[in-house]
């Protein structure tokens, strides 16, 4: 009987998932297709498989560019996050001065202040110091993940025994020197996971890159696809190909980090 | 603490004060010396048509995708709990579209729905059933359900695997000792899981809620926010009144009732839920 049941279960829970994949297969199988091959048949496996397409986008599209500059912002983004965060709950938890309490107390207020509401006058500052269009000026907006890498960072911090630091302390070691070789070592799950969730938020972010980025040379890769609509209005394939392209360092990603992902998808949710 | 103290002055303090003086101005990103103008910008975003379809869409957004995300979800999440051959690769599948950014999704949903015959999925019903092309992205109310129905797609299994998460820290022995005192399933699902899982969904649709109301990416690049106003939202309001159009003080005035309305629904949430955990624990 349960055996019947979970049989049922299987069958019916994969046919529901590919049924939701079929988007993912569509955009996949097109790329290898000729454009009247994919308005004749949109979901068939091509007849014969053509390559075409691949040449053309990374002929026609400056893709490579685009996927230096997602790079380049996403990790320093990242860096900068992770090194604001940790440090600044390092102080909070070592320091534990007055003002690091209200600090630390006043913090909160970002989590409900939306982007949304102070985005006009973050654009109009950026324009003031020239970094409008500009990544290292995308990288000056997604700074403000680093208070949410504080939280999550604090939070582990605090599991770490205060008689650790303490003998590190009476061993004579200086503060940044506890920091580097005590407490960053301990808190790498942390900086792994809160990592893996910041680093998927820059990647897939598009409404940054579409209010600050105008010129075609410093787009990232959302931003690249979102352009290229207009460009490949009629021509599907070529445009399925661009995603797929751009889509793959993501996929990767995913399988690689799949775990820290989930984690990152908890520990996140909970906080944020 | 100090650089996470500039953080936050810079890009939170600065600019939300800014946010609020400029909503009480004329200003228009050009003149010297703004005016004051009390709360007209506030009046006049009351009165704008355009305006006030992108508040009705965007809660209309908020609203159905919290409820039908969740409804979908939570069974979602018991069916992906229980053994079978497989579940890995489901749960993998179902998860999967929360990876790529929603951006890219709603383009290539984009191609999907184009509302002309030769749409992928016009054709495709064309060739099933002989039906002629349905106007998915350019009739106004099937634009709207469509945003709908795409974030559906791409939200419920990351939503899921959050119920999951929880679902699994719930002792196997709780199931075993309300089986020996025969429960039934349903009770047990009742009495067991159901408040186990309010925490989860206080937090899903938290989530939910503000990501809805804040929301940009995927009705913008499925519709554009057309056909008409029908699918613009609040965001994309802002974001054309306050840079593109440099009407900055209307743009404060929406900035600050954003934050306003996020904050309250934040606190309004935070209070349903900490009495609902009173009442089931």
């Amino acid at each position: 009987m349960t055996k019947y049941r979970n049989l049922l279960t299987s069958v019916l829970m994969i046919m529901l998932a590919g049924l939701m994949s079929v988007p993912f297969y569509y955009i996949v199988v097109n790329t290898f297709k000729t454009q009247e091959e994919t308005t004749k048949n949109p979901l068939a496996l091509p007849t014969h498989w053509v390559f075409d397409n691949y040449i053309k986008v990374f002929e026609g599209t400056p893709v490579v560019q685009s996927l230096m500059n997602t790079v380049y912002v996403t990790a320093v983004s990242i860096f900068l996050m992770l090194a604001i965060g940790s440090l600044a709950a390092f102080g909070q938890i070592t320091g534990r001065s007055r003002i690091s309490q209200i600090i630390g107390a006043v913090l909160v207020a970002a989590f409900i202040i939306p982007g949304q509401a102070t985005l006009v006058p973050l654009y109009r500052m950026l324009v003031g110091v020239h970094l409008v269009d500009s990544l290292n000026g995308l990288i000056v907006i997604y700074a403000c993940g680093s208070i949410f890498c504080y939280y999550l960072i604090l939070g582990y911090m605090r599991t770490i025994p205060a008689e650790v630091l303490e003998a590190a302390r009476i061993d004579g070691a200086g503060p940044f020197r506890i920091y580097w070789m005590i407490v960053l070592p301990l808190i790498r799950p942390i900086l792994v996971t809160v990592g893996v969730f910041q680093t998927m938020w820059v990647w897939n972010d598009f409404i940054t890159p579409n209010v600050f980025i105008s010129s075609e040379d410093k787009q990232t890769l959302v931003l690249q696809v979102y352009a290229a609509v207009g460009q490949f209005t009629t021509d599907w394939p070529s445009f399925m190909t661009l995603t797929v392209i751009v889509l793959t360092p993501m996929v990767l990603f995913f399988v690689f980090m799949q775990r820290h992902i989930v984690s990152g998808l908890i520990s996140g949710s909970v906080k944020g | 603490m100090a650089p996470i103290a500039v953080v936050f002055v810079v890009l939170y303090v600065i600019p939300m004060s800014q946010s609020l003086y400029y909503s009480f101005t004329d200003f228009n990103g050009y003149v010297s010396n703004p005016k004051f103008v009390g709360f007209d910008n506030y009046t006049e975003l009351f009165k704008d048509p355009s305006m006030l379809s992108a508040l009705g869409y965007t809660i209309f957004y908020a609203v159905a995708t919290t409820i039908l995300v969740t409804v979908a979800a939570i069974p979602l999440a018991l069916t992906l709990n229980r053994k079978f051959f497989g579940r890995n690769l489901v749960r993998s599948a179902f998860f999967f579209p929360a990876v790529p950014s929603v951006a890219i999704l709603g383009l290539v949903w984009g191609f999907i729905l184009n509302p002309l015959g030769s749409g992928v999925l016009n054709s495709i019903i064309h060739s099933l059933t002989g039906l002629g092309p349905i106007p998915w992205l350019s009739n106004s109310t099937l634009a709207q359900l469509s945003t709908v129905a795409v974030t559906i797609w791409a939200q419920t299994g990351w939503h899921a695997v959050l119920y999951l998460a929880y679902l699994q820290a719930i002792p196997a022995d709780y199931y075993e000792v309300s089986k020996i005192d025969g429960a039934g399933s349903w009770q047990s699902f009742r009495y067991i899981t159901l408040p186990l899982l309010v925490p989860a969904m206080a937090v899903s649709q938290l989530l939910l809620m503000t990501n809805g109301l804040k929301v940009y990416d995927l009705p913008f690049t499925l519709t554009r926010g057309g056909p008409g106003f029908s699918t613009r939202t609040l965001t994309q309001s802002l974001i054309e009144d306050g840079i593109a159009q440099s009407r900055v003080g209307a743009a404060s005035a929406l900035a600050v009732l954003f934050l306003l309305v996020v904050g309250l629904v934040v606190l309004g949430q935070m209070a349903i839920t900490n009495a609902l955990q009173r009442k089931y624990s």
